[in-house]
């Protein structure tokens, strides 16, 4: 699952508190071990990367402390 | 305010279900077009309004007709798991009477062959959802 994005999701947790400290609840862009920008919102994020790397991965997260997982009540969801 | 309204035979036993389309977003779509690169075509499908939802699923195979990448990750909680590992996708989602919202939907996979598409509370957030039982219709204005 993890090697989509992998290097983004590792780049992000090695700079995480970082991250905390000067940018808390805004959306980091980041393409392999790059922090490419720091945005306030998650489309100006997205349009960014798309703007600099075309339709490629890269990864898009906002910067929490705890991430809370999205709940899905349905049955329909099959994971 | 755009909206529409459908009427389903049997709400009950079939729930708020609407066809829909999805594309890609719209940034990207002036990317690839900027590129001279072939614009996917909207995939068609059949969505449940699910208040459960947190954020909009696409079934992951139609994610791949549009060409996308993900955009993120997110971990999700369901019936059967929890903290289980999703990819998002910036799409399009283009509902009836022409209301178009572009939303970060994640990718994952969906039981049975009915339905396609969850509409979930990240759509919702910015509507009003009216489930009328009694005359089985629902209506969401934007």
């Amino acid at each position: 699952m993890d090697e989509i994005l992998g290097k983004e999701l590792e780049t992000y947790e090695a700079r995480k508190s970082e991250l905390l400290g000067k940018a808390k609840g805004k959306f980091a862009l980041i393409k392999d071990d790059q922090v490419v920008g720091i945005f306030d919102t998650d489309l100006d994020a997205i349009h960014q990367g798309y703007d600099r790397f075309g339709n490629v991965p890269f990864l898009v997260k906002q910067i929490v402390e705890l991430e809370v997982p999205m709940e899905f009540t349905s049955n329909l969801l099959g994971k | 305010m755009p909206s529409f309204t459908l009427q389903i035979s049997n709400l009950k036993t079939v729930g708020p279900v609407v066809e829909i389309k999805i594309a890609v977003g719209n940034f990207l779509e002036e990317i690839l077009s900027r590129s001279r690169v072939k614009i996917p075509d909207p995939v068609n499908g059949l969505a449940m309004i699910d208040t459960g939802a947190t954020v909009t699923v696409v079934r992951e195979d139609l994610i791949k007709k549009l060409g996308l990448n993900p955009v993120g990750m997110v971990k999700i909680n369901t019936s059967y798991s929890t903290n289980v590992p999703c990819y998002e996708y910036l799409i399009r989602v283009l509902f009836p009477n022409n209301v178009i919202i572009e939303t970060r939907a994640i990718g994952a996979p969906l039981l049975g062959q009915h339905i396609q598409f969850l509409i979930g509370r990240d759509i919702l957030q910015n509507s009003v959802f009216i489930y009328n039982g009694q005359m089985n219709s629902f209506t969401i204005n934007f």
